[in-house]
């Protein structure tokens, strides 16, 4: 159902093979091609620049749950651009399933591309399928908006096709850093699931949490991806001297660890903390469970930053639900590059990613600008306590701490890994 | 805390997690080892409990928990008979291994159906309000559901061992499970009895379910997280003993808590080299019996081969011409501007090269191999890593991954071929993971995202050619890497192939085929059957890793992905979807599975329940796979005469699919 009509993809027309001239792009020449595909995709919109996003996310497998905020997400920043007048900009949206599968969400990828003439892509959740499609994207040169957090994505496997909105791994770590050693407790364990964000929260939190605080750090354990019972490691947590455990593990790690940690007593003696503790998935399932623990805020639909409440409202009354984190990213993610498009009035890649860089706009998390060096979103970040509702029951609230500003929660492009 | 008190503590974590795998196994042990189905449905008819237990608790309130865990095992039983009704009674007889694709279809079907009516989010299921809480026993605190579990766990235990020894039912079924015949002889309704087996189990695992929903959480993918571990437990204690279940259960769940605290390295390691240790000491499993053992290869395998409604000739002709549609497929692609087919045909060769590496060991000498995505990926991590280190140069890289696959191939044989049916396809998995758990630990490899940035070039010390730089204009369209990229992938499939062929002609290939049909006879006149076997597998694991390094040098990466148990139950849909036995029909098969779910996929959000039934119909109705599809229909004495000329137009056309 989600497709498209094949025939309105903008102008491009049967297109013969994107992937071959742009193989070959080096060679003088056929950058000329690449050019003339980018003038048909002006011309045939009428005046307007009309290009074709592809949106690929992991519907089938773990990630499903967020991959429809993803999807809807999009959709929605696709018509709002659409409508919107000021705007030069009309976008057809190409929808896809990548199973959170590397190999299927790269072949998607090029279905998109080859298939529907898209020159954008948005999506993706774990970072092994944005990594494969951050490659993807420079090979084609269309520009790509990860819907993952992991560091690696503009940091040291960057390339300036790549435009991210989502908020990493390391602005969460500045969320929760100083909040954590100061309120929760400077004697830590570090129990993450073993997988590259994992190691990516550990060793960010870590690194932040001694720069300017005097913490120890009594203990570590790893458990595998996608472990169920978590009993083991909590007994040990709960015989060291820990006074706050900082968890970096996501999904359905998180869910039954903090599940099997509160039935177990552990979160009267030592306060849990995650950066994804706020994410209404886990809200959502752990319940009364999630009561009393912390974590770092990449978007609420409560915030008051930017135009949310617009965003927010338009969100309910189309899908009947509030947006997560998710939704807000791909939101951010299509708006932004639309308003890059507009800025370049070109449809071409090539020239978007030259004006997208350190471009001034409004967001829904308020001014924000792809950043010049590594094409990361400045977005601000919160720490957060998460409490019972006012009902009394069902999902936790979060009550916000201070808002941590972009320019102060991204860390310096060298630090990641990138320069661009 | 003493350290006394700390070890009871780590052994009461260990009981726990050895519960919840007594309680994952119970109805699996039951289902699997009396009536020899390898259900892979068993996690989502888990997941339908849990399900269930969150749809009837959730309205009732506070006693919803208990009502639950009595009405919702009994609506999972009923669903349990239904299956078994409509789905898995058609297949007594037939080799376990048509199990492996009912079920992966009834997985994918059920699976859906929960995402239609629950959403694909993690569901609140909490633990009822009494048993949500601390108590202080031994010195220490510890989760009041926790000691839950642990008793109802035991109790349940007793009274299914008590119902399988102590009752007629019980009896009725062990006997069934060691000769059913004579059972049907002595005037029992077997087939009646084997409904209310698996319905039985089908609850059992509804009620763990229920537990564990509480325990853990209630989320879509919670049914594939568990179908793993479970097979290792009830393998582990012994295929057809229950009392194997519960030990095996108990002993992996302490062992697996103790390494956590003292091993951890050997996370995600520990259970999968017991189970090879085990199975390799003692085939049978811990409690196993030889009765077990011995009836689990009995049932037929179906091959697409022979009596096929085409003559060789033309057979021949349809090969010639399949290839020649491959190889013109680029120019039409070009002329058309449909150059995804192009990106589609790579995958279905690769994954064709993969599914018929497997067939070498599935359709001529008989062997189940569940972990075949062992040399998938292997070969992708061996190849990439060559380029990444070694050599730009693909053929240096494609060598090194069929060599280093070849030698695994011939270690896992070394220790696994002696071991039949069930077991070898237990042991193959096992295998499999071990590998897929390890290439997380290291930084060689990449960790969870993998290697990415590999260029390839095609030719030897800088001779040959940089698909990046390769460029011939040819009039109205370009001839560039993606071209070379293309063919170069077309030579090595169609090589193979032709590679196999020769060797399956060959008298090599005749004594495997003889094996297959009968181990014994092959044996006294004189063939040394395990080494014929182990060749065959080195051969099919040499080609396996050449699929997987071909995949990875054309895409330029490797994830751990490419390793996961997914792939080998894929492949083996692919190999019995297009006809095993036959060296085409399992590429057909190949074709025809990635470009339905690539299609379906893209205009269907429910592609899996649809995907899902077609396997189920197929392999009930025509279990010989696509390549007997000409001659099911033109067996069928209505259409005769009509179909028996069109079939000759039909098949091409499944070619050129491909």
């Amino acid at each position: 159902m989600k497709r498209e009509e094949y025939s309105s993809n903008g102008g491009y027309g049967p297109r013969s093979s994107r992937r071959r001239f742009v193989q070959a792009a080096g060679l003088a020449g056929v950058a000329g091609l690449t050019g003339v595909a980018g003038c048909l995709g002006g011309g045939g919109g009428g005046g307007t620049n009309s290009i074709t996003y592809g949106v690929i996310s992991p519907m089938t497998g773990p990630y499903g749950g967020l991959a429809v905020g993803q999807r809807n997400g999009a959709e929605l920043a696709i018509k709002h651009v659409n409508e919107n007048d000021d705007l030069d900009v009309e976008i057809t949206g190409v929808y896809e399933d990548t199973e959170a599968d590397p190999s299927t969400g790269r072949r998607k990828a090029q279905s998109v591309v080859e298939q529907d003439g898209a020159s954008y892509l948005m999506g993706a959740i774990s970072s092994s399928v944005a990594l494969a499609l951050n490659e993807f994207a420079q090979e084609q040169e269309i520009i790509y908006n990860p819907g993952g957090a992991a560091v690696p994505i503009t940091g040291s496997n960057c390339n300036e096709w790549v435009f991210r909105a989502e908020t990493n791994t390391a602005q969460m770590a500045e969320a929760v850093s100083d909040y954590t050693a100061e309120n929760l407790g400077t004697k830590v364990w570090f129990h993450i699931a073993d997988y590259a964000y994992g190691e990516s929260v550990m060793s960010r939190v870590e690194k932040r949490m001694k720069d300017g605080h005097d913490i120890e750090v009594v203990g570590r354990s790893r458990s595998q991806l996608g472990s169920t019972n978590f009993n083991s490691y909590i007994s040990q947590i709960a015989n060291s001297d820990a006074e706050v455990a900082v968890l970096g593990m996501t999904g359905g790690d998180l869910i039954n660890f903090v599940k099997q940690a509160a039935s177990q007593g552990l979160k009267e003696s030592v306060n849990l903390m995650s950066p994804t503790m706020t994410f209404s998935v886990v809200r959502g399932a752990l319940g009364e469970a999630a009561y009393g623990t912390y974590g770092g805020v990449r978007y609420l639909p409560t915030l008051e930053t930017g135009d949310n409440q617009s965003f927010v409202e338009a969100y309910r009354s189309e899908y009947d639900a509030d947006p997560d984190n998710f939704a807000r990213s791909a939101y951010m993610s299509i708006r932004m590059t639309a308003r890059g498009i507009a800025e370049a009035d070109s449809t071409d890649p090539a020239e978007v990613k030259d004006v997208l860089p350190g471009l001034e706009m409004d967001t829904i998390l308020g001014p924000n600008q792809f950043r010049d060096c590594d094409h990361q979103a400045m977005n601000p970040v919160w720490p957060g306590e998460l409490v019972a509702p006012d009902s009394g029951s069902g999902p936790a609230a979060v009550k916000l701490g201070d808002m941590i500003d972009g320019v102060d929660a991204l860390p310096e492009c060298g630090e990641l890994g990138c320069n661009l | 805390m003493s350290v006394a008190s700390a070890v009871a503590e780590q052994v009461l974590n260990g009981l726990v997690v050895g519960m919840v795998y007594v309680l994952l196994a119970a109805g699996l042990s039951i289902i699997f080892g009396v009536m020899d189905v390898i259900n892979f449905a068993h996690g989502e008819l888990f997941a339908l409990g849990a399900y269930f237990a969150f749809a009837i608790a959730g309205p009732l309130g506070g006693a919803g928990f208990w009502v639950a865990l009595v009405v919702a095992p009994l609506l999972v039983g009923v669903v349990g008979m239904g299956i078994e009704r409509l789905t898995v009674k058609r297949l007594y007889g037939r080799d376990p291994l048509y199990h492996i694709l009912l079920t992966f279809g009834l997985v994918l079907i059920i699976n859906d159906l929960i995402t239609s009516v629950w959403g694909k989010s993690a569901q609140p299921f909490p633990i009822p309000a009494v048993l949500d809480q601390p108590v202080a026993l031994f010195g220490f605190n510890y989760s009041l559901y926790n000691y839950g579990i642990i008793i109802f766990g035991s109790v349940l235990a007793i009274a299914t061992w008590l119902l399988l020894n102590r009752t007629r039912f019980g009896m009725i079924i062990r006997a069934g499970s060691e000769d059913r015949e004579m059972v049907r002889n002595l005037g029992i309704n077997i087939d009646r009895y084997y409904t209310l087996t698996f319905g039985f189990g089908a609850a059992l695992a509804g009620v763990a379910g229920i537990v564990l929903g509480a325990y853990q959480n209630v989320s879509p993918t919670m049914g594939s997280s568990v179908i793993i571990p479970a097979f290792v437990i009830v393998v582990l204690g012994g295929l057809g003993s229950f009392r194997g279940a519960v030990v095996g259960g108990l002993f992996v769940g302490l062992v697996q808590t103790f390494a956590r605290t003292y091993a951890p390295f050997l996370e995600g390691l520990i259970v999968f080299l017991l189970m090879i240790v085990v199975l390799v000491v003692r085939p049978k499993g811990l409690f196993g019996t030889n009765i077990g053992a011995g009836e689990h290869h009995d049932g037929a395998l179906l091959h697409g081969a022979g009596g096929g409604v085409l003559s060789s000739a033309t057979r021949a002709k349809i090969g010639y011409a399949a290839v020649g549609v491959l190889v013109v497929v680029p120019f039409f692609a070009e002329l058309t501007g449909v150059t995804y087919s192009v990106t589609l045909l790579e995958d279905i060769l690769i994954w064709a090269l993969f599914a018929l590496s497997l067939d070498l060991v599935l359709g001529y000498a008989g062997l189940v191999s569940l972990g075949h995505t062992l040399f998938y990926g292997v070969g992708a991590y061996a190849s990439v890593l060559t380029l990444l280190h070694f050599s730009p140069s693909v053929f240096v890289a494609l060598l090194v991954a069929v060599v280093v696959c070849a030698a695994i191939a011939w270690s896992v044989g070394y220790l696994s071929i002696r071991v039949s049916g069930v077991f070898f396809a237990m042991i193959t998995l096992a295998f499999a993971e071990l590998f897929y758990n390890a290439v997380f630990k290291f930084d060689f490899t990449g960790g969870s995202d993998g290697l990415f940035g590999v260029d390839v070039f095609y030719g030897l010390a800088g001779i040959g050619i940089d698909p990046r730089e390769f460029e011939i204009p040819l009039g109205i369209m370009t001839i560039d890497g993606g071209i070379v990229q293309y063919y170069f992938l077309l030579v090595v499939v169609v090589g193979s192939y032709l590679l196999a062929r020769r060797l399956i002609r060959a008298p090599f290939g005749s004594v495997l085929q003889a094996i297959r049909e009968s181990e014994e006879r092959a044996s006294f006149v004189g063939y040394d059957v395990t080494a014929y076997k182990r060749r065959a597998f080195v051969v099919s694991g040499g080609l396996a890793g050449l699929a997987g390094g071909l995949f990875a040098a054309n895409n330029g990466y490797v994830a751990p992905s490419f390793l996961h148990w997914v792939n080998s139950g894929e492949v083996i849909v692919m190999t019995v979807l297009g006809g095993m036995g036959t060296l085409y029909g399992p590429m057909i098969g190949a074709g025809v599975f990635v470009a339905a779910e690539d299609i379906l996929s893209s205009y269907i959000d429910q592609w899996q329940l649809v995907i899902g039934v077609l396997f189920v119909l197929f392999v009930i109705f025509v279990p010989r796979g696509l390549v007997s599809l000409p001659q099911t229909i033109a067996e069928q004495p209505l259409f005769d005469s009509v179909v028996r000329d069109r079939a000759k137009v039909n098949d091409p056309e499944v070619e050129r699919h491909d």
